[in-house]
């Protein structure tokens, strides 16, 4: 199995951070080839590409860029650096390893939806990458890349970094907006049809680092060029990343479509200390997880886990050995859930409390069989009832754990005489 | 909103609707209510408390009806068993942390809480495993409100009421997740005439009138329609008020009354106050020359007062006073040859006034003296030998040797001293400042007995 | 006390203003510049950012109380947050902690805190000391960074 290095191949380089350095490999080489072309064609070449977002959603970025207006009187891009999902360290690597990429891919983007502005939203703990990356900015000025003409070209394009301040759920797009207009990270109702976010009352798309990096290999290579790797559904690459007991962790990318077990093999190293290999959490803490079964079935991409009933979220493995405790697995996510949840709608604010506390009674054998059946229930009515996803993702991921590992979770059970 | 009619069909009954309505109101308009805490009428929707939902064909998830605009051929289910059980789910929920505090809450008997739960809940208990989170009771926030932080169920209706209504921004919420908590700056209070509407506001006993607090169970409370007499806004209110078995009939709060042409849903928080002025300082006693005589000897002491009287008589008239007493009056100040008048600029108040239900004519029925044409004014004051006040502020400008007061307050000094009912305790109309006419009914039937203006003149009329 | 940003921060926030399309925009920003420059974030600075970003104080008070990372009150010299999601949990994270724990015990310059995924799952156990991250922990390495920041 081969890395395919379509966003990560300067990771390796030595100071590939730099612009003198990014420009011996390759940085900026698509602009021209961009701005030959109309803003709808490159949407064209985007949608032809069916380049899917990386942030966890997999949805179209075509589609998404063709709800924006052809002539706004203003338009945002956003980019969505909140990488906060437990198991994703990816985007990251592409704001301090190749930081000009994402800049590459922010210059076509923004041409293609018409904005001049351009926001990264970056989580508050990432301050050391943020500063790599602001240095890249700054270098891009000094250039004359981006500011006033890009490159020469008459568009003018600004960027800036807004710095988050510890909130996960502000990688949603709809809080990520409402912590940009300097409000609490509340995600918003969802509109009735399709249309763009909105910034300020202007439309605005919101992106993951990763799908605005891979933007300039798909001008340069064209659709085709992104077709030819992946699958069907599928296309391309991504960072997918290993973590856990795993014994080679890290980002290693590859093409969708990969069998997950030759995956976590070759990439990884297999399981950490030669053990046996229990269960994989596909991508990220809030796809459900998948038993060691599953997992030696499983294909990396999309359509292969939703047949599980699982996502490819983030792409990031959280790979556990025989010896982990499923109960105390579900325990730190529900931790992690209860104090995330941003509180504003009833079923989330107080259903992921109450959720947590009965894994924790579980934990602590003080539960009964009612209790798992209240867990499930009440994991029920987090489903499809909120303002946003969150809590549907915590109610997959309980459902996943209890009923996949039913008879590890009932052997905590205070036993009834 | 269009002006076009659609057809929905909600629960199998054909609607006809206005292309974009909102569903809930629509459902409220037809009698089909879903329970809601977050909605209201005057704030709109906010989508945060998940009770509205409703059952549309074609939708897979079920949808809040706050946030749905009515659409040609919808079809809603608003009972079905999947709505049950998310509305029954949704509501255990709000009360796992909300305290079991019915037996101390004002908010009991006019609880949404406690009503959705009879409606919808009745269940066995099982969040024995939920750990309750504990925040802060009974904070006095300022301007008569006390907050409860545990048993707000987080709708938000305060925060958008001080931030959209109001304006002045004191509410809002803090923390995150199940810690979210309403809360007021550190060391700042609620400061604005409007405050205590977020009492009624609030769905459940987060947010209570610390007037009000402990002294009486909303289930025992007539509430008798009235109009608020603080100015000539002429707000719309429910006087609450209970007579307990060797007690007298008391007021014990006031509470704002729908009316969309005048004051929509809310009062000044004046306004709401103003019923505590109705049990102080009341004149109960008729007096002659400072001493107590019977009612039934007033009669013969007016009748002396006025054969004594060989100049002019004058007849004041409180610009606060029912059309029903202006027209009486009219007619007795005939009988006693006597002219009317009713200053009115002295009700003036212009730091009263705002651009919202603050009128700065603090008097109720100023419209009413000018529509019977009472004069504001009276030229020949040095010929005057007795005035006779019907509870007008003006009376002590009018120094004349002899003088007659029917006060509902001990306000003024006078030969004969008469007492009044207040306006909660006799009824009648009033004209508002934008010439809406309005009728207030009689709230209050006191042991004390104290005859009405109509009463008095129906005594008094035929002496001259 | 009253609070104002120095006269740098106060010429990055007239370049910030020209970069965002409404002041509300600020918010974030400024509360991180208040709580750079100060160590943490007082009620008088939100007043002042409440005055720079056109909103009212109780706004920036609540938008303050929402995120994890903003100290409303004076803190430790060295805020230590360790990771205790999942992939560190599965890594050793409980037994550096309890060391980290027992190291700074009773010395003041240190607090202890345990956070969410800090995004560097490779690298578990990990640690943030203020703005720092510290990855592949270890009990050696864990003594070398105290040390050093005594």
């Amino acid at each position: 199995m081969r890395e395919i290095k379509i966003v990560s191949k300067n990771f390796s380089v030595k100071d590939s951070h730099l612009l003198k350095t990014a420009l011996k490999n390759g940085a900026y080489e698509s602009i021209k080839e961009a701005f030959s072309k109309t803003p709808d064609e490159i949407i064209d070449i985007i949608t032809q590409s069916k380049l899917r977002g990386k942030g966890g959603g997999g949805a179209y970025t075509g589609k998404k860029w063709c709800l924006m207006p052809k002539n706004p009187e203003k338009s945002f891009l956003v980019v969505n650096c909140d990488e906060s999902e437990p198991g994703t360290f990816k985007d990251r690597y592409i704001i301090s390893k190749d930081p000009h990429l994402l800049i590459e891919g922010i210059i076509i983007s923004s041409y293609a939806i018409r904005a001049h502005d351009v926001y990264i939203y970056i989580r508050g703990e990432y301050y050391q990458f943020q500063k790599i990356l602001q240095n890249a900015i700054n270098e891009a000025y000094e250039k004359g890349i981006i500011g006033e003409k890009v490159m020469g070209h008459p568009y003018r394009i600004d960027i800036t970094i807004h710095r988050g301040a510890g909130a996960y759920i502000c990688g949603e797009k709809s809080a990520l907006l409402e912590s940009l207009e300097g409000k609490r990270g509340h995600p918003r109702l969802k509109p009735h049809s399709p249309q763009p976010e909105y910034l300020f009352g202007y439309p605005t798309v919101v992106n993951n680092v990763e799908t605005i990096a891979t933007v300039p290999y798909i001008i340069k290579n064209s659709a085709e060029g992104y077709l030819r790797y992946g699958t069907q559904n599928s296309p391309g690459t991504f960072l997918f990343a290993l973590s856990g007991h795993i014994n080679n962790p890290g980002v290693y990318e590859c093409e969708y479509g990969v069998s997950m077990m030759e995956y976590i093999e070759s990439f990884g190293g297999g399981i950490k200390g030669g053990k046996k290999l229990k269960a994989v959490i596909p991508g990220g803490a809030s796809t459900p997880v998948l038993t060691a079964d599953e997992v030696k079935k499983a294909r990396l991409d999309y359509d292969s886990l939703k047949k599980f009933g699982s996502s490819l979220g983030t792409g990031g493995m959280i790979v556990m050995d025989e010896d982990t405790s499923m109960v105390k697995a579900l325990k730190n996510l529900l931790d992690f859930y209860a104090r995330e949840s941003c509180g504003q709608c009833t079923p989330c604010r107080e259903g992921t409390g109450w959720v947590r506390d009965i894994v924790a009674s579980i934990l602590n054998k003080e539960a009964t069989m009612q209790d798992i059946e209240t867990l499930l229930d009440v994991s029920d009515t987090m489903n499809g009832k909120t303002i946003c996803v969150f809590a549907p993702a915590v109610s997959g991921v309980i459902n996943a754990f209890v009923n996949k590992f039913e008879d590890e979770f009932k052997s905590f059970l205070k036993s009834v005489k | 909103m269009s002006e076009k009619l659609v057809t929905v069909k909600i629960n199998d009954e054909e609607i006809k609707a206005k292309e974009g309505e909102l569903l809930i109101k629509l459902l409220k308009k037809e009698h089909m209510e879903v329970p809601y805490f977050c909605y209201h009428d005057a704030l709109g929707a906010d989508g945060n408390c998940r009770m509205c939902m409703v059952e549309i064909e074609g939708k897979k998830r079920p949808q809040i009806a706050c946030d749905t605009p009515v659409k040609e051929g919808m079809v809603v289910k608003t009972n079905s068993d999947m709505i049950k059980k998310v509305r029954k789910n949704i509501l255990e929920l709000e009360l796992i942390n909300h305290p079991i505090d019915c037996p101390v809450c004002d908010q009991a008997g006019e609880c949404r809480l406690q009503d959705y739960y009879m409606d919808y809940g009745v269940y066995e208990g099982r969040i024995d495993k939920a750990k309750k989170v504990h925040l802060q009771k009974h904070l006095d926030i300022g301007n008569n409100v006390i907050l409860d932080q545990e048993r707000c169920v987080l709708c938000q209706r305060c925060v958008r009421f001080t931030d959209n209504i109001t304006k002045t921004h004191e509410l809002g919420v803090i923390g995150r997740g199940n810690h979210s908590r309403i809360s007021t700056m550190p060391g700042k209070k609620l400061n604005n005439p409007y405050a205590m509407n977020i009492v009624e506001l609030c769905p459940v006993g987060a947010l209570t009138n610390k007037d009000f607090r402990f002294k009486q169970r909303v289930w025992f409370l007539k509430s008798t329609p009235a109009i608020c007499h603080g100015c000539a806004k002429g707000c719309n209110i429910y006087i609450d008020h209970n007579k307990e078995k060797y007690k007298d009939d008391t007021i014990y709060r006031i509470r704002a009354r729908v009316n969309h042409d005048i004051n929509g849903y809310f009062i000044c928080d004046e306004g709401r106050m103003s019923y505590k002025e109705l049990g102080i300082n009341r004149q109960y006693n008729a007096l002659l020359n400072s001493k107590t005589i019977d009612f039934g000897d007033v009669s013969k002491e007016f009748e002396k007062i006025i054969k004594e009287t060989k100049g002019d008589i004058l007849i004041l008239a409180d610009a606060n006073l029912y059309l029903e007493e202006l027209e009486a009056i009219k007619e007795f100040a005939k009988t006693l040859n006597a002219a009317v008048c009713s200053p009115l600029k002295i009700y003036i108040d212009e730091s009263f006034g705002d651009d919202w239900l603050k009128s700065k004519n603090r008097a109720a029925n100023a419209k009413g003296i000018q529509k019977l044409n009472i004069p504001q004014t009276y030229e020949d004051i040095e010929k005057l030998e007795l005035v006779i006040n019907f509870n007008h502020p003006a009376f002590k400008n009018f120094l004349t040797p002899k003088s007659i007061s029917f006060q509902t307050h001990k306000e003024f000094e006078a030969d004969l001293i008469l007492p009044i009912a207040a306006f909660s305790e006799t009824e009648g109309t009033l004209i508002n400042e934008d010439n809406i006419t309005q009728f207030s009914q009689r709230a209050i039937h006191s042991k004390q007995k104290i005859p009405n203006i109509i009463e008095w003149i129906e005594m008094l009329k035929d002496k001259k | 006390m009253s609070f104002s940003f120095t006269k740098e921060n106060i010429k990055k926030i007239e370049d910030l203003k020209k970069r965002y399309p409404n002041n509300n925009a600020l918010v974030l920003p400024l509360l991180w510049m208040a709580q750079e420059q100060e160590g943490y974030i007082p009620l008088e600075a939100m007043e002042e950012i409440a005055d720079i970003s056109k909103l009212p104080p109780m706004h920036i008070y609540k938008t303050a109380t929402f995120y994890e990372m903003f100290h409303l009150q004076k803190t430790s010299r060295y805020n230590i947050k360790v990771c205790k999601t999942l992939s560190c949990s599965l890594c050793g994270k409980d037994e550096i902690a309890s060391y980290i724990k027992e190291k700074i015990k009773d010395n003041n310059l240190f607090a202890y805190s345990e956070v969410e995924c800090l995004g560097s799952c490779h690298s578990a156990p990990v640690m943030q000391i203020n703005d720092t991250l510290y990855e592949n922990l270890t009990t050696q390495k864990i003594d070398k960074i105290i040390e050093d920041l005594k």
